[in-house]
């Protein structure tokens, strides 16, 4: 979909602004143009069109002159982004130049950021799972946090909206902690997955294994095309087969004619009116050329990424709020989270040496948590509980690094499939901890004159109680499974690996606790609205991406109807 | 080089069929005297030459082609002067150098120079030596890796270098670049090889 209008000097008022182009982005993009509203998108990097700027999506190994392999030009520009272990000369112009964007780590924390139209929607994971009301209810539960402003019922028609467009694959189980999504067919698990699922289904009473929930298409849906089983992704895909912002939401809000897109555009604050009492646009810098530039609209969507969207707010400071719009509660920029991270088991399979597979499934298996659902499941060691994901395949040539020999017979050996290897991976739920913040370091400027973000965050007690536990009963799991030479990991990885934040800018029932009400508007300031990762009450388990879609899409209904009441 | 000049000479006048092979064979068993047919970005010819008989002894030349085959050597180097800082190259330098001068202590000779046999046993001997891999989850190795040693991350780079060229994932592994499909179970007979995907 080519041919964004991005004209936006002949017009500086627009019926709403939305402030990125990520995944929560794209949605309000979407769903405001749909509603007839004049909207416009800044994005603070490049223009990124679906298909026409995929440099690499057809490249072989042998294509990239380094084979993939980064100079250590690109490392350094990476350094962030390296750690994560993501990012090669095929991906490399989809993360942000860290360098360039420098943040404070007062304890170790991993943000990968993606600059660019689409933003981290052309990188991510894919995986979607439903929060369901053992996540909403947490809090209220055991009293960490506050209590989510919503349930269930409040969102799963949203998830059925998002879910029916951006199409997501899975299986139906009837779980109720993990609800069922809209589904489009299921991708197959492979023989030796299917082997361990059944060995761990009958060992162990009320756990599953899964195939992963994807937003990748095993059917057509909107003119784009299926999954070709490529596993090139994050390079950008040619068919539009998984859900990104590129491919499926900006297409669609531009295709209404409702749709500005100013790229290059780093959103400075939000302005706030004071006689008005409400904001009245955004203040941008322009990323090449220093230049200051207002843009005004009704409504402002705040999708910027978790940090990003709270660093605006803290720096939109006014008699009003003198700590950052909306920072009433003083809770703007804590209750940080993330997921654990690489932390469980793998082994070898024996046996299916004549079997195989076809194509490379960009999925994996899930395991749904199933740890303190209920009184018979509880258990005193933590709160909440983890979920894995997995899966199962032949090693390949890379497995001759560690055989003991070489020469001729070991080279030919390896043009055959090796053996069958398996691994779980966790990934637990994190407390919202207030004392795990961020904050505006006003001494270190960025090269446009901005505070950078300071981030205080670590895992405590509970993460580290869960993640001792996932790599128990992932070595239990692999064992009672059958299989051999198990290793059992943790990398003990610092928050922000799982590239999962959530929360700084919490939604609650009382102002005075948090930013955000039920309907992700700042309780103080309506017209704005915050529907990405810093919404987040509690993290839940799950990949949370598809929670952010359905909020921002219910947020944005509510938004154009308060709107047309007159109410904001 | 007068009597291999002859010979030269013999071979080409016998211009049979027959004589063809072994003048490929004395062709290349005079190069190690001549300079280098390929010129290091980074490499000095000792090290290049150390390269090359390295990933020729990990990966020889069977019914499939070998290292030298698909340049696997030339590629190191180019990995080595391209994506090395100046600190790992100064490493990689040293640790070949530091093999050199080992094979030099016990055989009299660079490891190039050697034997097959010699090479090989050398070989056999880092490899029992040396630390392994930690199994990697989604591209990252699992729990604390032990520093593998320079035998071993040399044989994981001869690896790479050869099975990620062009020749070996076109021609002689599975390749197929748009699957279109997933199939999870499927007789490893219908396809032979491993994808080289």
């Amino acid at each position: 979909m080519a041919n964004f209008n991005i004209d936006a000097k002949k017009d500086m008022t627009y019926d709403a602004i939305v402030v990125g182009s990520g995944i929560s982005g794209g949605w309000a993009a979407k769903e405001l143009c749909e509603k007839g509203m004049k909207t416009l998108v800044l994005e603070r990097g490049r223009l990124v069109e679906h298909v026409k700027d995929y440099p690499t999506m057809m490249d072989d190994p042998w294509d990239s002159e380094l084979r993939g392999s980064l100079t250590p030009e690109l490392k350094e520009k990476h350094k962030v982004g390296m750690r994560s272990g993501f990012i090669g000369m095929d991906t490399e112009h989809f993360h942000a130049n860290d360098q360039e964007n420098p943040y404070t780590e007062v304890k170790p924390f991993m943000w990968v950021r993606a600059h660019q139209m689409g933003g981290r929607s052309i990188l991510w994971g894919k995986q979607c799972y439903r929060f369901s009301d053992l996540d909403f209810e947490a809090n209220a539960k055991d009293g960490y946090g506050v209590d989510w402003p919503i349930r269930y019922n409040d969102l799963a028609p949203w998830y059925t909206h998002v879910e029916k467009y951006a199409g997501i694959s899975g299986e139906a189980m009837g779980l109720p902690h993990l609800p069922d999504s809209h589904f489009l067919p299921a991708m197959e698990l492979n023989c030796v997955e299917k082997h361990v699922k059944s060995r761990v289904e009958k060992e162990f009473e009320g756990r599953h294994m899964i195939i992963g929930r994807v937003a990748h298409l095993t059917e057509p849906l909107n003119g784009r095309g299926v999954c070709q089983y490529r596993n090139r992704c994050s390079r950008g895909c040619p068919y539009g087969a998984y859900f990104s912002s590129n491919a499926v939401t900006l297409p669609a809000a531009n295709a209404t004619g409702n749709l500005t897109i100013r790229p290059y555009s780093i959103v400075q604050s939000v302005i706030y009116d004071e006689q008005k009492g409400k904001a009245t646009g955004v203040r941008i810098i322009d990323a090449e050329t220093s230049e200051v530039v207002e843009y005004y609209a009704k409504i402002i969507f705040c999708n910027a990424s978790t940090l990003s969207t709270t660093q605006i707010l803290l720096n939109s400071t006014s008699d009003r709020f003198p700590i950052g719009l909306g920072n009433d509660s003083g809770e703007l920029g804590h209750n940080l989270m993330d997921h654990t991270y690489r932390v469980g088991a793998m082994g070898i399979v024996d046996g299916f040496e004549d079997e195989y597979y076809k194509g490379r499934r960009p999925n994996g298996i899930y395991i749904p948590r199933y740890v303190n659902l209920d009184e018979k499941t509880k258990t005193d060691k933590f709160l909440r509980g983890f979920g894995y994901q997995g899966s199962g395949g032949r090693a390949g040539w890379g497995a001759g690094s560690n055989l003991d020999n070489f020469g001729g017979d070991f080279k030919d050996g390896l043009m055959k499939p090796g053996p069958w290897e398996f691994f779980i991976t966790g990934f637990a739920e994190c407390l919202p901890y207030h004392e795990n913040h961020v904050y505006l370091d006003k001494n270190n400027l960025d090269k446009w004159g901005q505070p950078t973000l300071a981030i205080d965050c670590e895992f405590k007690e509970n993460e580290k109680a869960m993640n001792r536990q996932i790599r128990i009963d992932a070595r239990d799991m692999l064992e009672r499974a059958g299989l051999k030479d198990i290793v059992d990991f943790d990398n003990e990885h610092e928050p922000g690996y799982g590239i999962h934040e959530m929360g700084t800018a919490r939604m609650g029932r009382d102002p005075k606790t948090s930013v955000l009400n039920a309907t992700n508007q700042v309780h103080s300031c309506k017209n704005v609205f915050v529907t990405d990762g810093a919404c987040m009450t509690s993290s839940s388990c799950v990949n949370p991406s598809l929670t952010y879609m359905a909020l921002t899409a219910r947020a944005a209904n509510h938004a154009v109807s308060e709107l047309k009441k007159n109410n904001i | 080089m007068n009597r291999r000049n002859a010979l030269r000479k013999t071979a080409l006048m016998a211009g049979s069929a027959m004589a063809a092979p072994s003048l490929f064979t004395l062709l290349q068993s005079c190069k190690q005297q001549n300079r280098l047919e390929w010129e290091p970005l980074f490499f000095n010819e000792d090290q290049a030459r150390f390269v090359s008989a390295f990933v020729d002894t990990i990966l020889p030349r069977t019914d499939t082609p070998g290292a030298l085959d698909v340049k696997t050597d030339i590629f190191l180097d180019l990995i080595v002067a391209k994506t090395y800082d100046a600190k790992a190259q100064q490493n990689m330098a040293s640790e070949i150098d530091k093999f050199n001068a080992e094979t030099k202590a016990s055989f009299g000779k660079v490891f190039a120079e050697l034997s097959e046999e010699d090479k090989k046993a050398v070989l056999k001997k880092a490899e029992a030596d040396t630390a392994k891999y930690n199994p990697k989850v989604w591209g990252t190795a699992v729990g604390e890796q032990k520093p593998v040693g320079f035998y071993r991350s040399m044989k994981s780079m001869a690896l790479w270098g050869y099975f990620s060229s062009e020749e070996i994932g076109k021609n002689h592994l599975n390749y197929d670049p748009i699957p279109g499909e997933y199939r999870g179970c499927i007789p490893l007979s219908e396809v032979g090889n491993t994808w080289s995907l």
